[in-house]
């Protein structure tokens, strides 16, 4: 068990070694220069072209970017090593703050879909399993794949719309409270992203766990638990709906893991400062040191989200063990 | 048994094909067609859902009943000639009334409701809703098909390759797939964007694929490696074959039945992602896409949002149709589920 997760981490070394590789390649070719344009926004009178040329050129020896390309990676690089993931070109801090300040507002959204996801999918996955072909088995297939078929951004906005033209309540879009500062207002700002999100990857949930427990409510140790007289209740939680988990567990975890790295759809929707709104911002303002740790801290991040759920399988399925 | 040995014990039929595989090719297509339509109903209104996007893809110029860019004016209905009037006179009429009652030329019929002029309504700038719909669909089929077929076509050929080398070759190309996969998908299609000035529908498309490439070779890896270890693959081996040969003719029509599943259910994946570009303003600006129409019906704001409905329902339709169709194929093509009636799939 410890060789094997200690196997897993030292293969996910190269992975997040390719991640940094990609993303500072990519964001050096990006073009139009985070300098160029900052110091024509400050200064859009001047009209020496000499004297402007000497400025971007001192800011840029100040921020290291004088250096050729290959150069510049390999300091990167050392950087990393360190801890050091550069800092901002904007705010003049820690590339990482952002992420520390929007990450809270991420998790949040991300735990709220979960849940929903999960209350969702899961019981209307396994009633519809074990009503196969029922009217309700048949009205609830319909409504997982309008679901899957309806784009997002499109629910959440028809949502946003009638909320507000019905005056059903307030949506505090300017101010995006947390939970833990002001529980009423943040939950009508996030209730409609959760749920528009929660139910968008629950759908795909209850059509894998439909098809999982029918698979499994056809094995022989399923006959036999009911020929041993055991409660139906027992025979589908215990017997069945474990064992038809474990791809249910891939999907939710890796749907969790992207909420995770930020929404920018909802984030931006909803104006909700977490991770996806701030890395959309970075990138279009050509703060590279910035886009370059958040795609890193994600990317570490998914890998090890990965990690985890294979793990679970092992505690989900003891059949399966690793070595 | 009992039905088999009457089939067999049927007298001569000399010359009446008795089995489907005697007859011409065409019927064969045309009966294996019927019966898709037959058991998969579903999935045969998927297949008319996409004949109807595709005839108005291809057809646009004939189907739509307006140009797309064409404004369409009204006369100014608030317009007040009485008070126009007054206003020559005395210039301080016009600081007490809305601007629009002075107004005397004809006005673009902004996000105008549905009637016989407009079947859907106009959109912000007074264009005819129906026909930039019509025209939509062409954005829609082009990244959904284009990036579809780039990401399975190197998809198949990065799969093939890693799955029958493996060994060092497996690993690393599994580690360059594994690096596309952690990935925030939006964020790497944000950068494919920007590192072009302006993402025009090719490079978003182009993008798209490359991003898909990872999953689809995931998919070929694994049929693959079933195939990989069947007899026929050691006989072409033991006789000499080639690796291309063996892969392109041994290995290759074996998986065709993943790769063409693959192919059609993540079309209608990549329309929607096309479309959330262009919501967030990262498509291409100069063609008409369904996702940048449903922003600008979003800014219409909440007292009319019919433009926001009903493009949404016209890219949810289409949607439904490919993901419907590609359901049903997975059924139809899955070796797991033969034999029970598709009931286990949708």
């Amino acid at each position: 068990m410890r060789t094997y997760i200690l196997r897993r981490v030292v293969v996910n070394i190269p992975v997040i070694w390719l991640v940094a590789t990609l993303v500072f390649f990519a964001t050096s070719v990006l073009p139009g220069d985070f300098v160029a344009q900052r110091i024509a926004a400050q200064d859009p009178t001047s009209t020496d072209p000499a004297l402007r040329q000497a400025q971007i050129d001192a800011v840029r020896k100040d921020l290291g970017l004088d250096k050729p390309v290959v150069q510049r990676y390999f300091i990167y690089l050392g950087n990393l090593l360190r801890g050091d993931f550069g800092i901002s070109y904007q705010t003049r801090e820690s590339a990482l703050q952002g992420m520390k300040e929007g990450l809270p507002y991420s998790l949040q959204l991300a735990l709220m879909s979960l849940v929903i996801s999960i209350l969702t999918s899961i019981p209307i996955g396994i009633i519809s399993a074990i009503r196969q072909d029922s009217l309700i088995d048949y009205v609830l297939r319909v409504f997982a794949i309008l679901v899957l078929a309806m784009p997002n951004f499109w629910i959440a906005t028809m949502a946003l719309l009638y909320v507000v033209r019905w005056k059903l309540w307030d949506v505090p879009i300017s101010s995006a409270p947390l939970l833990w500062e002001d529980p009423g207002a943040s939950m009508r700002l996030f209730i409609i992203p959760a749920v528009v999100g929660g139910l968008a990857s629950g759908a795909g949930v209850m059509r894998l766990l439909r098809s999982q427990m029918l698979e499994v409510l056809r094995q022989d140790y399923i006959r036999t638990a009911w020929a041993k007289g055991l409660r139906e209740r027992v025979i589908i939680i215990r017997h069945a709906l474990k064992n038809a988990l474990v791809p249910v567990v891939t999907v939710l975890g890796l749907s969790f893991a992207g909420l995770l790295s930020g929404n920018v759809v909802f984030e931006n929707l909803f104006a909700i400062p977490g991770v996806g709104r701030r890395i959309l911002a970075a990138i279009v303002a050509r703060d590279v040191p910035v886009v370059q740790a958040f795609v890193l801290v994600i990317a570490t991040f998914i890998v090890f989200v990965n990690l985890a759920i294979d793990l679970l399988y092992g505690v989900l399925d003891p059949r399966i063990r690793y070595s | 048994m009992a039905q088999e040995q009457a089939i067999l014990d049927r007298p001569g039929t000399l010359g009446v094909p008795r089995s489907l595989s005697d007859r011409p090719v065409l019927v064969r297509a045309l009966v294996h067609i019927g019966r898709f339509f037959r058991y998969k109903p579903l999935g045969g209104v998927g297949v008319v859902i996409i004949g109807l996007c595709v005839f108005a893809a291809i057809f646009a110029e004939a189907v739509d009943r307006y140009d797309p860019e064409d404004i369409f004016k009204a006369t100014n209905p608030a317009y007040d000639p009485e008070l126009a009037e007054k206003a020559l006179v005395d210039p301080t009429i016009r600081l007490q009334y809305p601007p629009e009652k002075f107004e005397k030329s004809d006005l673009p019929i902004r996000f105008g409701g549905p009637s016989s002029a407009h079947w859907l309504g106009t959109d912000g700038l007074g264009r005819d809703l129906y026909s930039r719909i019509v025209h939509g669909s062409r954005t829609a089929l082009y990244v959904g098909l284009g990036a579809a077929l780039i990401a399975t076509i190197s998809g198949t050929i990065v799969g093939l390759a890693s799955a029958y080398f493996g060994g060092f070759a497996d690993f690393f190309i599994q580690r360059i797939v594994d690096t596309l996969q952690a990935f925030p998908p939006l964020v790497l299609l944000l950068l494919f964007g920007q590192v072009v000035a302006n993402p025009t529908l090719t490079v978003n498309t182009i993008a798209l694929g490359i991003l898909g490439t990872a999953s689809s070779a995931r998919v070929v890896r694994s049929a693959v490696l079933a195939v990989r270890e069947e007899v026929y693959v050691l006989a072409a081996r033991t006789i000499g074959a080639s690796d291309l040969r063996i892969m392109l003719r041994h290995i290759f029509p074996n998986i065709t039945a993943p790769i063409i599943v693959t192919f059609t259910s993540s079309i209608g994946i990549y329309i929607l992602v096309e479309a959330t570009l262009a919501f967030l303003g990262l498509g291409d600006p100069t063609r008409v896409s369904w996702g940048k129409m449903v922003e600008e019906g979003r800014r219409n704001g909440p007292s009319n949002p019919w433009m926001a409905f009903i493009v949404g329902m016209a890219l949810t339709f289409v949607v439904l149709g490919f993901n419907l169709a590609g359901d049903a194929l997975r059924d139809v093509l899955d070796p797991r589920l033969r034999g029970r009636g598709g009931r286990a799939g949708f």
